[in-house]
């Protein structure tokens, strides 16, 4: 009986521990004690500018390539091909971006930030510094969440425009079954500024939840180089599940219920 | 040293070219070593190949039902629920599921779950020096390491395709009973659409998005270097580059595959 119980209680474990250490470091934030470094802070958002941004919007914009071929042949046989720029709207802007820029944030800043902590841990960097008396959850987590909400609002709408302007070239300049001007009065039709809003919250939560995870691995690796690595690679298996959920979540919650459509009653 | 502005601009590109040329000719060498006797890998691709199931298999499930849950099924049921036409949502599981979203979540999972792993692992031999250790013996590490995880990772992300397609569909059925609709229409319209090219494409394609994460996972592993950062940097990067080669892959595919298949796009009533 132990037995069949041991794994799912291992996860529940190590969750409560995760939600343990990101309580510590959101409260580092609220307390405004984290604003001790705000040096630390802008740093590390400049870092994220110079390194990361690029790389999600390239992602974002292949995305919104395959939306618009996916749209555009879809509407076509149904026999609406002037109607493209509907599934264009709701793919991008409601669900393929927000998962996408999820996808890379995990990629290539949630485990830069376990790989750059974790090698800081194993090399008792993280000790050094508390017996400095600088406390390593505020200097290193809570500085690097706070500077990633600084930026990635701006990174996030960037990258809704770089969607939109892929599928934008995918439908009108590459397949060309509808004018430019006939898909964009679909296009901008069928969205409007709450959905902006509602898609940023949900890439919003995915990023917070991917930078807290981020640290929360980096920052209890143990066992040496090797330790880094495989600290890396299961901070990946956390947050690609925790980004597919938050987006179900997200949807259910904002159109769930309703479609928010320029249609009917 | 003094760097010239030209040398800055272009050392990084030609870092990147560098690295995609290396990679290619990992994957010729692999592809060689893989067909050219001996064949000593059997065990090794057995054991990754598990390895690999009891990693991703619940990962998977949970992204797949989340996501056809979410993007195809409530936004296209919205959608359809407008016009009183529910019952197409099956014939739009066809394009989102199989088509696109089974194969791509797939990729993602396994890139980012056995992927990141198989880097890791690597990564630890190469920076322990067990890889020059192996050189020495006259091992090759190719053909024991890497082909056994190319052929196994090619293997199991064609058949998780099948089992991400499964729990997709099973996302638009959720989403088709949150509706209060009954099933039998749904499954009409999915049957009636579906076609073996569309699954074969899908099958496909998810075998070489195996084969692009494999070898960019593999040689990031291999040639991971810088004590204590070099293994989790190593990991970052690989899966960095792999997502970005699943996603250009997959739009490059698609297009083709939509543009050489006509008969894909017609919609049966």
């Amino acid at each position: 009986m132990d037995d069949l119980f041991a794994v799912p209680r291992g996860w529940l474990e190590s969750f409560g521990e995760i939600v343990k250490f990101c309580a510590r470091i959101l409260a580092d934030v609220a307390s405004l004690r984290v604003f001790k470094y705000f040096g630390e802070v802008l740093r590390q958002a400049g870092i994220l500018i110079v390194s990361s941004t690029l790389v999600i919007w390239g992602l974002v914009f292949i995305i919104g390539l395959q939306c618009g071929i996916e749209g555009a042949y879809f509407d076509r046989s149904v026999g609406v091909p002037a109607y493209a720029g509907v599934f264009a709207a709701w793919c991008d802007l409601r669900e393929l971006v927000p998962l996408c820029f999820g996808y890379m944030m995990a990629a290539k800043v949630g485990t830069g930030i376990v790989a750059e902590i974790g090698s800081m841990r194993i090399s008792d960097e993280i000790d050094a510094l508390e017996v400095m008396g600088i406390s390593g959850v505020t200097f290193l987590c809570a500085t690097r969440l706070l500077g990633s909400m600084l930026v990635l609002p701006f990174v996030y709408l960037c990258s809704i425009g770089a969607g939109f302007f892929a599928s934008y070239l995918a439908v009108v300049q590459q397949i060309g079954d509808v004018s430019s001007g006939g898909y964009f009065l679909i296009f901008w039709q069928f969205q409007n500024p709450p959905d902006v809003l509602y898609s940023l919250i949900k890439a919003m939560a995915m990023a917070i939840v991917i930078v807290l995870v981020g640290c929360y691995y980096g920052y209890t690796a143990t066992g040496g180089p090797v330790g880094v690595g495989t600290a890396t690679a299961k901070s990946m298996v956390f947050n690609i599940v925790s980004v597919h959920v938050i987006g179900m979540l997200g949807t259910q919650l904002f159109w769930g219920a309703n479609p928010r459509a320029p249609i009917g009653g | 040293m003094a760097t010239t502005a030209v040398d800055r601009v272009f050392a990084p590109t030609r870092g990147v070219l560098q690295e995609a040329g290396e990679m290619m000719i990992l994957t010729v060498r692999t592809i060689v070593s893989a067909v050219k006797p001996p064949y000593p890998y059997g065990a090794e691709f057995v054991s990754q190949f598990m390895f690999a199931l009891r990693l991703c298999w619940f990962p998977l499930l949970v992204s797949t039902v989340a996501f056809g849950y979410e993007a195809p099924g409530l936004q296209a049921a919205n959608f359809l629920v407008l016009f009183g036409a529910l019952d197409r949502l099956g014939g739009f599981f066809v394009l989102a599921s199989i088509r696109e979203f089974a194969p791509f979540v797939d990729a993602i999972v396994l890139a980012g779950v056995a992927g990141t792993a198989i880097t890791a692992d690597l990564g630890a031999r190469r920076i322990r020096e067990e890889l020059d250790a192996l050189e020495v013996l006259g091992v090759d590490p190719i053909k024991n390491l890497v082909v056994p995880r190319f052929l196994a990772l090619m293997l199991v992300t064609g058949l998780f395709d099948i089992y991400a397609l499964l729990f997709g569909v099973f996302g638009g059925v959720l989403a088709t009973l949150v509706n209060h609709q009954p099933l039998g229409p749904f499954w009409a319209t999915f049957f009636s659409n579906a076609s073996t090219t569309d699954l074969w494409g899908s099958v496909v394609k998810t075998t070489l998005f195996g084969a692009i994460i494999a070898v960019v996972c593999c040689y990031k592993g291999m040639t991971a270097k810088g004590g204590a950062e070099g293994v989790g940097r190593a990991v970052n990067e690989a899966v960095v580059i792999a997502f970005l080669a699943i996603f250009a892959f997959n739009y490059v595919f698609t297009q083709v595959l939509l543009a050489t298949h006509p008969a894909l796009t017609d919609i049966v009533k």
